[in-house]
């Protein structure tokens, strides 16, 4: 492991937390701007993550040590997948960091522990957002591999790091196959970070919520825990979406310039999606929950495409 | 004079942006979106032919670009808005035989089974490598994409515009394989816009007598009322 590499594993943790809270401020304030309100402050997340540290934590009677473990296992399994994918910096890749089906699985490790977490409180709105969420999980997998294997059929490699150098080296944008994969990418993102039209993030409505559901018992630094965990989610499907789209800036070798300079493109590129994320959310209403299989077709659909056009052209 | 090869990335991109519209039109249940989506892949088309055009400078393509716009992209929308916004059906959520999801695997299938036959029957001449194969195989799914549209709804309104999908896949293997004549072109649009004048008419009727039918015209506004009391 070189020294470049242990720069790149700090530089990418602290970027990547420094910027998830803004990005879901990001995505709200769009959202209240389009239904006609202020909305709240773009430190709000922030805020909100440093109130939530101070207070106590209460955990329920009836609960276990997985209540207990959850939002570590969940924060640590997310933050290693952050380390994945390289938000401004791509350093040659070192043992199976950048794997992308070690990626997708990390993912589905801090999903499965959140849902035992919201079945073991016995909480009734926990176990109905378990159920959900590892359905939709059940549903979606098959898309996801889908979509992954045409991103490792158009790259030619499975190790993210390789893809983001490639399309650096590359630096065209506009290729049919990438606009198809980012439409795929971005039902992806929607549907793995539980926004509308899967689940909204924004109320605790007892009948539709999913993400909310299973994080209903958690508790000061706990739930801080949590919130961050998919904030941080949400940025490196963000990231992955970003680099692989439009590249450019992305920094391939350590210098102090290239590097500050990627940060900020980088932020960005990321406030412009997530703009485009609120908006989305803002012009749909949420589907019923037996519809959403017609929306993972649609990424099914576009991925597999691409698979044909690069096994057979 | 523009680079060529810029001109072929471009209508790849293009190739993708109808696909992605054939998906929609196939997945979607509003209807006011659906007429958009046409549109939208009615202008694509009418920008593929323009970059054919400076590609290889026949005036039949400008021609052919100058049609769809006026017909597929002013008028045929114009008169489905109208209806839809007479008619007052917002969504069309009834389905035979396929849901949206089902037609859209089936439409994979379609594409791989018409990407293997036309690389097949292409096989040893020099159009297998080429954008044109692309053109064909794009056009040919998007006609059976269309078809699936065709029978798999239940509006007639939403039949419609799947047939009108089907022709502008005909339309695209036009522009990629053979040179049909541009008087056919022209017939072709003028039956559509007669059909979609037809269909203004027909579709709040097709299923009624003729004694409902004059009842139902009455109902969704489409003639004004004279008579008092109604």
């Amino acid at each position: 492991m070189s020294l470049s590499f242990i720069i790149y594993l700090v530089i990418n943790t602290l970027v990547v937390l420094a910027i998830a809270p803004l990005f879901v401020s990001i995505i709200k304030k769009v959202k209240a701007w389009t239904q006609g309100r202020q909305g709240p402050s773009l430190f709000q997340t922030y805020f909100n993550l440093a109130k939530l540290v101070k207070k106590e934590t209460i955990y329920s009677a009836h609960s276990s040590w997985i209540m207990r473990i959850t939002p570590l296992v969940s924060i640590a399994a997310i933050l290693v997948a952050a380390l994945f994918v390289p938000l401004v910096f791509v350093p040659e890749p070192v043992g199976g960091i950048g794997n992308i089906i070690l990626l997708l699985y990390l993912l589905a490790l801090a999903k499965f522990f959140m849902a035992l977490a919201g079945l073991d409180a016995g909480s009734s709105f926990g176990g109905m957002g378990s159920s959900r969420e590892m359905s939709i999980s059940a549903i979606i997998e098959p898309t996801t591999i889908i979509v992954f294997a045409a991103l490792a059929f158009v790259f030619k490699t499975l190790n993210v790091f390789t893809m983001f150098s490639a399309s650096v080296a590359s630096g065209t944008t506009s290729t049919p196959t990438l606009i198809l994969l980012a439409i795929s990418l971005f039902i992806i993102l929607i549907v793995e970070t539980s926004r509308i039209p899967v689940d909204n993030p924004e109320t605790h409505l007892e009948l539709t919520m999913i993400h909310e559901g299973m994080i209903l018992e958690q508790s000061g630094p706990n739930l801080a825990l949590m919130e961050l965990s998919s904030a941080v989610k949400l940025t490196l499907l963000m990231a992955l979406l970003i680099n692989l789209i439009v590249p450019f800036g992305l920094s391939t070798t350590l210098t102090l310039g290239a590097l500050v300079l990627a940060i900020v493109l980088f932020a960005l590129k990321g406030t412009i999606l997530a703009g485009i994320i609120g908006l989305f959310e803002s012009s749909m209403a949420k589907m019923r929950f037996f519809r959403l299989p017609s929306l993972f077709a649609m990424a099914f659909f576009f991925s597999t495409l691409i698979i044909i056009i690069e096994v057979f052209a | 004079m523009i680079d060529p090869a810029l001109i072929q990335s471009v209508i790849r991109v293009l190739f993708a942006v109808v696909i992605i519209t054939a998906a929609y039109i196939i997945s979607t249940r509003n209807l006011s979106t659906l007429v958009s989506a046409y549109a939208f892949q009615s202008l694509t088309l009418v920008f593929m032919a323009l970059a054919l055009w400076s590609l290889e400078d026949a005036p039949i393509l400008l021609a052919i670009a100058i049609i769809t716009f006026i017909s597929k992209v002013l008028i045929i929308p114009y008169f489905i808005t109208t209806i839809q916004e007479r008619i007052r059906i917002k969504r069309d959520i009834e389905f035979h035989f396929l849901s949206p999801t089902t037609s859209l695997l089936l439409s994979m299938g379609l594409i791989l089974f018409i990407y293997i036959a036309l690389s097949n029957i292409l096989k040893d001449t020099a159009a297998r490598e080429s954008l044109f194969f692309f053109g064909a195989v794009i056009g040919l799914s998007l006609m059976l994409m269309g078809m699936m549209v065709t029978f798999s709804r239940k509006r007639a309104i939403t039949k419609v515009l799947g047939y009108l999908s089907m022709e502008n896949g005909v339309l695209l293997f036009g522009m990629f394989v053979t040179e049909l004549p541009f008087i056919i072109e022209f017939l072709i649009v003028i039956d559509l816009i007669i059909l979609v004048m037809l269909t203004t008419i027909l579709s709040v009727g097709l299923d009624s007598t003729l004694e409902e039918y004059h009842d139902r015209l009455h109902r969704f506004h489409l003639v004004e009322d004279t008579e008092e009391g109604s």
